[in-house]
């Protein structure tokens, strides 16, 4: 669809945000990026990346998306079709599932992460890099 | 630019408020508040109760609004609900049906 406005200061037609001064409580989805810098409290279901801006809070029992940017504060669990990034500052309570999961100095993150990736044949022991690992469990503040 | 954007492709099923403006291009169901401008652009879809310092209708709206200043339904506007504002206007084109409250 095309945008017909520019006044929305949207990237994009199918963009969305969620401004400082705003609340959503309720089920968000559908396409098209998402940054929320206010307050959302629900499940969020994106074909599109979700960035949780600095000052801003998701409680939420289920997230996916696709890539995912969080520096703010973010509680449950998130599955994303691509990257994870905790940017300093972030404070993030649940379950991280990604392609690729980033952790800045300065994020403060509690919970697993679960991120399939191959071990080298070394580590893991077996040839022709069959081995593959996954990290879990892993609960910890840094700083 | 407008604080809070609900982009063409996004649905949200809940309740929105802000103490800023909003401009909704996707689906909104359930109840939206604001105390600044409320835009519902072309192609949009609306089923809420609206509650606005203003609001600006292009697109379909299915519930009841009150603005504080003025409500302005576009050409191309389909807003099924009653209106209640200071100030109303409806352009050539717009499909309107309910009751308007002017406060007079």
């Amino acid at each position: 669809m095309a945008q017909t406005r520019t006044a929305t200061g949207a990237r994009d037609a199918s963009d969305a945000r969620i401004g400082s001064a705003a609340r959503v409580r309720g089920r968000i989805q559908g396409q098209g990026n998402l940054l929320v810098e206010g307050h959302v409290e629900g499940n969020v279901t994106l074909r599109g990346d979700l960035t949780i801006a600095e000052g801003a809070t998701v409680t939420s029992e289920a997230i996916s998306a696709q890539a995912v940017h969080i520096a703010g504060s973010l509680e449950g669990n998130v599955t994303a079709s691509g990257a994870v990034r905790l940017a300093s500052g972030a404070r993030v309570r649940g379950d991280l599932q990604g392609s690729s999961i980033v952790i800045d100095d300065g994020a403060r993150f509690s919970g697993k992460l679960d991120c399939e990736f191959d071990l080298p044949p070394e580590l893991g022991g077996a040839s022709q890099g069959e081995a593959r690992g996954r990290a879990s469990n892993v609960s910890g503040a840094r700083r | 630019m407008a604080s809070t954007v609900i982009g063409a492709g996004i649905t949200i099923e809940g309740e929105i408020a802000t103490d800023e403006d909003i401009v909704v291009a996707g689906t909104v169901r359930g109840k939206l508040t604001a105390k600044d401008s409320v835009t519902i652009e072309h192609g949009a879809t609306v089923e809420a109760d609206v509650v606005g310092g203003s609001l600006v209708v292009g697109g379909a709206l299915t519930g009841n609004v009150t603005a504080q200043e003025r409500v302005d339904l576009q050409s191309g506007a389909r807003v099924i609900g009653n209106v209640k504002a200071a100030r109303v206007t409806i352009a050539d084109g717009a499909q309107f049906k309910g009751s308007v409250d002017m406060d007079v």
